[in-house]
Parts: structure tokens; C-alpha cells; sequence
């Protein structure tokens, strides 16, 4: 599936907006992100590894709770990861 | 009494226009001085966000421009600040007044929404109270139990249902880093920045149709009201959806700042102009 980052998480990326991720669900697609861009893992997932609640996930434009990120996406799937708010 | 602070601050050239001061500048300035007066009296936006996890995201702003405050009035502009919280913590507010040699006042209101960091790196988090530790470095007098409640949505309102729409227009842009703040999410003044832009690029397409719209280029802004819903960050595309409106005899913009998502204006920015039928300041 094709991941799309922006604003805040692109320094995160090394900049990449859009990332090809090989997984079966999106929360493997997010586990397989962080293990490409590990400056990336502590900010999307917390000690325990769960996705923050400051993230939001899409899937093809459907946002996701955190349950739903058990939801199988293949090759054609888009996944958005977005912050909602950032404190500077 | 809040304490209020005062002192001078020098300024150059890049702070006006033609005009009088721009309206980003004393979001600038103002919001510098909203730290400058956290620091003296609390603690430091840095410790603020350091060692209490707390941020703070701008929600609503109001300028008020007495009169055109000029590069050439003098060396420095007097400044004076104070600080409050409202709402039981859950709002940090700030009044600014900038003031000229010539005893001219430029007024700015804003309110924050305090953010309780999550603690990684990208400063991520949600709206909540400020802690405990937080509070008591202000006075009971600084601490405002009624919340601030933004003027905007009732202005938008009043214009929509009373006045009269002269024109419409959009603009679209780019956020790029030059505009952001230390989390790669927009500095809330260029919001004022696109606003304006905005309402420049109206007049020059829209101006030959009504000349009357070219108001807005030859006097200077005489209130600003701002309220933000979410922040675009760095690389996001948006939109200002600006409309020209003629309300109560006075020319105002609406400007809509939306993104690629579409639905709520992630920021809203009303600019009035004085009177069109004479010179009579706002009130």
C-alpha cells in the first residue's frame, strides 16, 4: 500500500511523502514504516507501541480508530497519516 | 492589578507598509511579547514545552487599529503587555497594545489553547487545562474564571445575513518552512499574511468592476478578527476563499482559509476597513 506523510511527520521520513509499504494490515504498514525510519517509531507509536492518539489514520479516506488498524490493505490501498495538532 | 510590562522596541522598515504597521508585524510582535511576559512572570515558552509538556496553539485573535501607527513616527515603538488565564486553565490569553510617539495605539487580544504534548519529538498533542504547576505562577487577578469567547463566528454571522457581497475570489497556497515554527505547523501570523494577499489579489482582478474595492489597497486596516480551527503544517496546500462585502457602510473581507480536505476553514480571518462613504475612524 502507498502511505502518505505530511506536515509535521515529514522530517521524519528523510521527506518521502509517499512511501510504498509491503504489509497485510495497515498497523503492520505502520509497524513496517518505523522500522525503515526509525526516528520515526517513538514519535508514531508510544512506550507500550501503540499508535498515539495525536496521530490520525486514514484508510482511502476513511479515518481509522485504533481497533481498526487490525483492517487488511493490499497494493491498492492509500493510508494517510496525519497530526492533528503540534505544540511549538 | 495584572502586572503589565512595558519597554521599547526598536523596529525597521520591514515591520510597515506605506500604510502604517503591518498587521502580521504586530502578530509578530505581539506574540513575542506574550513570551517576553511568560517568561518574566510564569516560565519560558521553552519550559513551558520542556519540563511541563505544555504548548500553546493560537485560537482566536482580535487587532484593533486606533490609527495608522507610521515607520516615520519614531525609532521605537512602546510596547505593552499582560497575561491572563481564563476558563479555569484551559485558555492562556494576552493583550498587547503597541504604541506610537504619537500617542497612537494598536490593540491586539489573543487566546490560546493550552496542549498537553504527548513527549516525542514531532510536540504532538491535545487540548487540556494547564497543570497545576503552571497556574500558580499566576496572580487571582490573572486568573479569569469566564472564558474567552471569540467575536468572529457572530461577526461572520451578522455579515452574511446583513450585508451585501461585492465580490469573490481564491487564492491558492504553498506552506513552506520559512512560515512555520519550531514544529514544521504554520506561525499562526501568516495567516494575517495569506489573508491579505488574498485580499489584494481580489482587488486587482475585481477593482475595475468596483472601483470601490480599491479602498482596501489606500487605507489601512482598521480591525482584524481571527479564529483557527486546525493548523496547516509544513508542504500543506490550501486555499484563501476571499469575498468582499459591504456591511453597516463599512468594506470587509472574509477570508477563508481552507485546505485540500475541503469542508471547515481550518482559519478564519475578517478584515474591516473604515467607513466607504467618509473618513470616520471605526469603532
Amino acid at each position: 500500500m502507498m502511505v502518505h506523510v505530511s506536515g509535521a511527520l515529514l522530517r521524519f521520513t528523510d521527506y518521502r511523502r509517499v512511501i510504498s509499504v509491503a504489509a497485510p494490515t495497515v498497523g503492520a504498514a505502520l509497524t513496517t514504516l518505523a522500522d525503515e525510519y526509525q526516528s520515526l517509531k517513538p514519535v508514531l507509536f508510544d512506550r507500550e507501541g501503540r499508535v498515539r492518539a495525536t496521530h490520525q489514520i486514514f484508510l482511502n479516506g476513511e479515518q481509522l480508530t485504533r481497533e481498526q488498524l487490525t483492517r487488511p490493505a493490499g497494493d491498492a490501498d492509500s493510508v494517510d497519516l496525519l497530526l492533528a495538532v503540534s505544540g511549538g | 492589578m495584572p502586572r503589565w510590562d512595558a519597554y521599547q522596541m526598536s523596529v525597521d522598515a520591514s515591520c510597515f507598509t506605506p500604510l502604517g504597521l503591518q498587521p502580521t508585524a504586530v502578530c509578530r510582535l505581539g506574540f513575542t511579547a506574550a513570551g517576553r511576559w511568560l517568561s518574566e512572570h510564569a516560565l519560558s515558552h521553552r519550559r513551558l514545552v520542556t519540563e511541563h509538556q505544555t504548548g500553546l496553539v493560537l485560537w482566536s485573535a482580535q487587532l484593533i487599529f486606533d490609527e495608522p501607527v507610521r515607520f516615520f513616527d519614531s525609532d521605537c515603538l512602546e510596547m505593552r503587555v499582560m497575561g491572563r488565564i481564563r476558563g479555569g486553565g484551559t485558555q492562556f490569553e494576552c493583550e498587547v497594545e503597541v504604541d506610537s510617539a504619537r500617542g497612537i495605539t494598536t490593540r491586539m487580544q489573543a487566546c490560546c489553547v493550552p496542549l498537553r504534548l504527548d513527549g516525542d519529538a514531532a510536540l504532538s498533542g491535545a487540548p487540556a487545562r494547564l497543570g497545576p504547576g503552571v497556574i500558580e505562577a499566576f496572580r487571582p487577578d490573572e486568573i479569569e474564571v469566564r472564558p474567552h469567547r471569540s467575536p468572529a463566528p457572530g461577526l461572520l454571522a451578522a455579515i452574511l445575513r446583513d450585508g451585501t457581497e461585492l465580490a469573490r475570489g481564491r487564492t491558492p497556497f504553498v506552506i513552506h518552512r520559512h512560515q512555520c515554527e519550531v514544529a514544521d505547523q504554520w506561525y499562526w501570523p501568516e495567516a494575517v499574511s495569506l489573508a491579505s494577499g488574498g485580499r489584494e489579489e481580489l482587488v486587482q482582478v475585481e477593482s475595475g468592476r468596483i472601483p470601490g474595492l480599491r479602498f482596501a489597497l489606500s487605507t489601512p486596516l482598521r480591525r482584524l478578527d481571527l479564529l483557527f480551527n486546525r493548523p496547516f503544517f509544513l508542504f500543506d496546500e490550501g486555499t484563501v476563499l476571499s469575498s468582499a462585502h459591504e456591511w453597516q457602510g463599512r468594506l470587509l473581507f472574509v477570508h477563508e482559509l481552507i485546505g485540500t480536505e475541503g469542508g471547515e476553514p481550518r482559519a478564519l480571518a475578517i478584515e474591516q476597513f473604515t467607513t466607504l462613504r467618509s473618513d470616520r475612524v471605526w469603532d
